[in-house]
């Protein structure tokens, strides 16, 4: 809690032949975050990528687009609402890892036999839907043509006579027709079908006056149109394609199918051999990270310290100890290069995701999850505070959780997030005396017959909003004090004196001045404040020198501004039980309502209760989420935070439906048999002690 | 005070304040709300623009199937499958180019009415190279159909150019637009087949300049600054390498394109390559081409590159300035002309046998060449 | 002017208003987002969630609306300051003021929508960012919580509820 993972710095340095077997082993332990090699020595050379990962990745292209292919007409199981919280896991198939050559000759054999397969049919399917294309073209023009009563045999051109089909804009035409005699002697016909704005024309000319006619069609923008293929009259033809249509359309569906079964067929072990070739670009694409001279390869990289004996375990069992190995803790200088992985016991954990989305701390800094998860949940309760809304929001979060928790992932991060925020909610919505805004009170007077009954509460939230105000200034100022607060600490820790007195102190004592104040201790509020503000000028001038006047005018109201922020917990808690009393008083509006002897308005309203809470209750936690984040991010991070800190990003594999298992004989055996002469026993483990 | 006077304040009062305020929030909305829609579709489409592994997967192609097999999940497939099995670079390249003008297209569909214009007379720039390749390979004795790119809308006269078999018919199927002028010109001897070029660009240069100057406000500033600078870097270019093959000044001074604002005289009456690089580097292109100062003299080909890269960064600094304004569009075209040449640079190393290597590192700092 | 008529009209301003613009702002955000749409349908989660940010002001109004119907009394007991006397319409003055108060500052729907526009644009274009966006189309809606406040003060203590 509070502070990050504790990362070490390792280099490596092992023989040459290792190297397949030491990316992989790391690849799939997945807990070092690579760097660049840094060294001034000239010897060393950066390693290239060979023919084995760029085979890799080019059939991870060629995969995925099969694989593309096949999603598209895979037949899909239906899931419905109970697979949105209930997702399966998908399986996982196993695979025994025999080196970077092997892994690619499998994947080549799988590959001649599932790729023509797959490809032919996309060919086939390619053409048809060509040929469908085709055929819609000509259908369209023949609709064109479809009231002329001519065989479209003589729309085409003869031996001696050129025939041109086309249209033409209404205003153009007479000028073009002019001006096509004139060229052509009069040796010109032209027929025509007026359509909506533009005229249909068939020009017709001889052969030999076709080249002086072309460019004047030209000048009057006539639009040619083919005349499709087929004997008769256009409407005849027509009938023709569209049968033809329908044929080619029911041969696409059939391929569809043929398309699904090979789905069935092969779509597994296409995903399964995609995610090894990726996971086996991934380590051709780290390559780059990495140095060599002609035997030995060094590599270099960050690493969780209690993760550390154990990968160096490893590695030492992987290489027969044939490796050099360099700990070193961070130093100064590195501390902006030191990746986060941020370290909280397993209930607050899935909180480190609201903190990860707006950036993680440097490794000097505070990790503020622990206080984030309540604060955060807290303001979410205050701003949604409704007992039933909370239970809502609960069952569906309670729901996610117990679906996603075998996935840790992000959907199961937030549904826990939320589920903790929906307590809060309860809670405050038993505070307040809220169930469905005062629809709790409605029905318990209705049914008690005690017209002036009200749950228990310390205040109605419509009744008194000034009331509500001023806790939300004071939960404010609390929590302003808590980030000043925090951020002294961290700032005396970190050796910076004069930051911590004047740019934090300052703000706790104003802070300090002002509570006093509120609850009438004047004297020693007014002297707190005083020294508050004199520390704030001081820190202003020592900081921007010249600017502090300006600055001291912003920065203060700048602060009054922040806390004013903090009204939004009171906007939002009204908007609650303002929205669910609406939704209350149209139910009652409704509910009297009867055709006859049908009670029409029961029906209506519950219709109108249920769907304006569920609504009320969406749009609400929307805005409870958004603005509870952004009193964390904008108001409270702004007090001390500045979440610069790199994310840890190990190298890592990616295994959603493969497992593999390292083969260490035969991987060790293709090591060895490069090897040649053993270089002898070297293993050592140098532990150095850096600054920080 | 008495009642009356109290209503009278507050009435006067109200009034004014909401006659303000309808006239801000009425201005406010007409100004963003058309840009909405086009900016988040656009910015959609840039996260589908290619990356530079991407780029470097197509180098990998080895022969130029395998190059449109890998785009055959883009919105570059359907223009490549009509080219069937015929693939040679050059075809492709057309398939490229009307991929492109499409672009244009497509901005010109969803971008509000008031600059809608704009988007098409960029298609149109497929106007005059049409024309002129046409023309150039008549001269040539060559099959014009072959260099023609299936767009612009002039189109239709372009295929009536190519299929006429007399250069009187050809100016026959160009009477009506404003390039038949030049070309009468070039029929009759006056000018020649280079300035008649120059004169077609001259003149599609007004019709965007004119469109550009009769817009508005925010609108205006940004299209005039991508028009100045569009223009200017062709300018610069035309005049380094006329002063690099030691052409006269009054000789240059028939190819240069209005409407850009940077002086030129002393540029084109420099002595040589080496001064009229000088006076550039007084202009605002001097930081400009810092970065290659050093070897801009020996090759000319490294500037193109750097005053591309300096449009599109202008205009993603106007973005900025100007969020939900027509700047995303123009960006985003200039992005999609860069993806456009680099995959045509790429067909053609590929048909050429280069390397995969040696394609990616001659990719990244492609040469461009292009007109405005 | 009748007191009746200005404590209608501060109603119906705070509602009307912060209501027209919420309008106006999740229609500019609709826009983007059917933009965003019509690229790739993975966008649809984001941007329907930056979309509905705009709504607030619209509740904001309503609240308003009914705090100064609740103070009039045309909610309950019966319309207060039926009278034509100054004190009657001083404070049915102040409930209009809270009403335009808020609906006024009801207007930042409106760049909020634009905000959440162009926050749509950039998510779509890098889903990372989408924090952030929130982050900045909530900036837009301070100035209605202020008014929110403003209002409620106005009508807790120069009129009383």
């Amino acid at each position: 809690m509070f502070k990050p993972v504790e990362m070490v710095k390792v280099n490596l340095l092992t023989l040459e032949n290792y190297r397949d077997v030491l990316l992989t082993y790391l690849h799939e332990k997945g807990v070092v975050e690579l760097r660049e090699v840094s060294s001034g020595i000239d010897a060393l050379e950066r390693e290239v990528l060979d023919d084995v990962y760029r085979k890799a990745s080019s059939y991870s292209i060629s995969i995925s687009r099969l694989a593309d292919f096949l999603d598209r007409y895979r037949r899909r199981t239906k899931g419905g609402i109970k697979a949105v919280f209930f997702p399966r896991e998908k399986s996982k198939k196993s695979y025994t890892y025999e080196g970077p050559q092997k892994l690619i000759e499998d994947v080549e054999r799988f590959l001649a036999e599932a790729e023509p397969e797959i490809k032919e049919l996309e060919s086939r399917m390619g053409d048809l839907i060509a040929e469908i294309d085709r055929i819609n073209v000509a259908i369209e023009t023949l609709e064109l043509l479809s009231n002329l009563d001519l065989d479209v045999h003589y729309m085409r051109s003869t031996r001696l006579l050129e025939i041109t089909v086309g249209l033409v804009e209404r205003q153009k035409f007479e000028p073009m027709v002019a001006e096509l005699r004139q060229v052509t002697n009069d040796a010109v016909v032209a027929t025509v079908r007026e359509l909506e704005d533009r005229i249909l024309t068939i020009v017709v000319v001889l052969k030999r006056d076709f080249d002086k006619v072309n460019p004047v069609l030209a000048k009057y923008s006539f639009e040619k149109i083919d005349i499709p293929e087929g004997r008769g009259t256009p409407a005849e033809v027509l009938e023709d394609y569209r049968r033809r249509l329908r044929e080619k359309e029911e041969e696409l569906k059939k391929a569809e199918e043929e398309a699904a079964e090979l789905a069935d067929r092969y779509y597994e072990d296409i995903v399964f051999y995609k995610e090894l070739m990726e996971n086996e670009r991934d380590k051709g694409n780290a390559l780059s990270m990495l140095r060599r001279t002609k035997f030995t390869l060094l590599l270099s990289g960050w690493v969780p310290k209690d993760e550390l004996d154990e990968v160096i375990g490893g590695v030492k069992e992987l290489t027969d100890g044939k490796v050099h190995v360099e700990v070193s803790e961070p130093s100064r200088e590195e501390v902006e290069d030191v990746p986060i992985k941020l370290k909280n016991p397993k209930w607050l954990a899935p909180f480190e995701m609201i903190t990860e989305m707006y950036g993680v701390p440097r490794y000097d800094e505070i990790d503020p999850t622990p206080i984030i998860a309540f604060t955060y949940s807290f303001f979410f309760g205050f701003m949604l505070t409704d007992f039933f809304y909370g239970l809502i929001v609960a069952i569906i979060a309670a729901l996610l959780v117990m679906g996603h928790r075998k996935f840790q992932n992000g959907t199961y991060r937030f549904a826990y997030t939320l589920l903790w925020s929906s307590m809060f909610t309860m809670g405050m919505g038993i505070l307040f005396g809220s169930y469905f805004g005062n629809a709790g009170d409605i029905v318990v007077r209705y049914l008690t017959g005690n017209p002036s009954f009200h749950f228990p509460r310390i205040a109605d939230t419509l009744r008194d909003p000034i009331f509500v105000l001023e806790l939300a200034l004071a939960i404010g100022l609390a929590h302003l004090f808590t980030g000043y607060t925090i951020g002294f600490i961290v700032k005396l820790k970190n050796g910076d004196k004069k930051g911590a007195i004047l740019d934090q102190l300052s703000w706790m004592l104003i802070i300090l001045g002002v509570a006093l104040l509120a609850v009438k201790m004047k004297t020693v509020g007014e002297g707190l404040f005083g020294v508050g503000i004199i520390l704030f000028a001081v820190g202003e001038v020592v900081n921007n020198g010249g600017l502090a006047g300006l600055l001291i005018i912003s920065d203060f109201f700048g602060f009054v501004g922040s806390w004013l922020s903090y009204a939004r917990l009171m906007a939002l808690a009204l908007a609650t039980s303002g929205i669910a009393m609406v939704v209350n008083i149209l139910t009652q509006m409704v509910w009297g309502v009867s055709i006859g002897p049908i009670k029409l308005g029961i029906l209506m309203g519950v219709i109108v209760f249920v769907g304006g809470q569920l609504f009320s209750t969406a749009i609400n936690a929307l805005g409870a989420f958004v603005h509870s984040l952004r009193l964390q991010y904008v108001e409270f991070f702004g007090t001390f935070y500045s979440g610069e800190g790199r994310q840890f990003k190990p190298f890592a594999s990616r295994r959603e439906v493969s497992e593999v298992r390292l083969n260490k004989e035969k991987l060790n055996g293709v090591a060895k048999s490069g090897s040649g002469s053993g270089s002898g026993s070297s293993v050592s483990v140098v532990v150095e002690n850096g600054g920080a | 005070m008495g009642v009356a006077a109290i209503s009278g304040i507050l009435d006067t009062t109200v009034a004014l304040v909401f006659t303000y305020i309808a006239y801000k929030t009425g201005a406010y909305i007409h100004k963003y709300t058309p840009y909405s829609y086009p900016n988040a579709r656009i910015k959609a489409m840039e996260a589908k623009l290619f990356d530079e592994q991407r780029f470097n997967e197509l180098a990998e192609s080895g022969n130029l199937e395998n190059f449109v097999a890998s785009l055959e999940d883009t919105a570059y497939r359907e223009y490549l499958t009509a080219l069937g099995g015929d693939l040679t670079p050059w075809n492709i390249e057309r398939a490229l180019d009307e991929a492109l003008a499409d672009t244009y297209l497509l901005m010109a569909k969803i971008m509000p009415g008031r600059v809608r214009g704009f988007f098409k007379l960029l298609a149109d720039r497929w106007d005059v190279k049409n024309i002129a390749n046409v023309v150039k390979a008549r001269t040539a004795g060559e099959d014009p159909e072959r260099y023609i790119v299936e767009a612009g809308s002039l189109f239709g006269r372009v295929q009536a150019m190519a299929e006429a078999k007399t250069p009187e018919e050809m100016l026959v199927a160009l009477e009506g637009t404003q390039y038949a002028e030049p070309y009468q010109r070039y029929l009759l001897g006056e000018i020649s087949l280079a300035e008649f070029e120059t004169e077609l660009y001259r003149r599609y240069c007004g019709t965007l300049k004119d469109y550009v100057s009769s817009r508005k406000g925010d609108e205006r500033v940004i299209l005039e600054e991508f028009m100045r600078l569009r223009v200017e870097r062709v300018n610069v270019l035309t005049i380094l390498r006329a002063k690099r093959s030691g052409i006269p000044p009054e000789v240059i001074e028939r190819f240069i394109l209005p409407g850009g604002k940077l002086k030129l005289e002393p540029l084109i009456n420099a002595e040589d390559l080496g001064m009229a690089l000088a006076e550039l580097d007084s202009t605002e292109y001097g930081k400009v081409i810092w970065e290659v100062r050093e070897t801009v003299e020996k090759d000319l080909a490294v500037i193109e590159p750097v005053l591309s890269r300096y449009i599109l960064r202008r205009m993603r600094d106007m973005e900025r300035f100007y969020p939900l304004s027509v700047a995303t569009a123009v960006a985003y075209t200039l992005e999609k002309e860069e993806e456009v040449r680099k995959l045509k640079a790429i067909a053609k190393l590929i048909h050429d046998g280069v390397e995969p290597d040696r394609i990616k590192e001659l990719v990244s700092e492609a040469e461009l060449v292009e007109e405005v | 002017m009748d007191p009746i008529v200005y404590v209608a009209l501060g109603a119906a301003l705070a509602a009307g208003i912060a209501g027209a613009a919420s309008a106006f702002g999740v229609g500019i955000a609709g826009a983007a987002a059917a933009g965003a749409i019509a690229e790739d349908e993975k966008n649809f989660k984001n941007a329907l969630i930056l979309e509905g940010l705009p709504m607030t002001q619209s509740i904001y109004g309503l609240i308003t609306l009914f705090l100064i119907l609740l103070s009039a009394g045309i909610i309950g007991s019966g319309f207060k300051f039926s009278a034509n006397t100054t004190q009657n319409i001083v404070k049915s003055a102040i409930l209009f003021g809270a009403g335009l108060t808020v609906g006024l500052t009801g207007l930042s729907a409106i760049p909020q929508g634009i905000i959440a526009s162009s926050g749509i644009g950039a998510v779509a274009k890098n889903p990372k960012t989408f924090t952030q966006s929130i982050i900045f189309a909530a900036m837009a809606e301070t100035m209605a919580i202020f008014g929110l406040v403003g209002a409620l003060i106005m009508i807790a203590t120069g009129v009383g509820l």
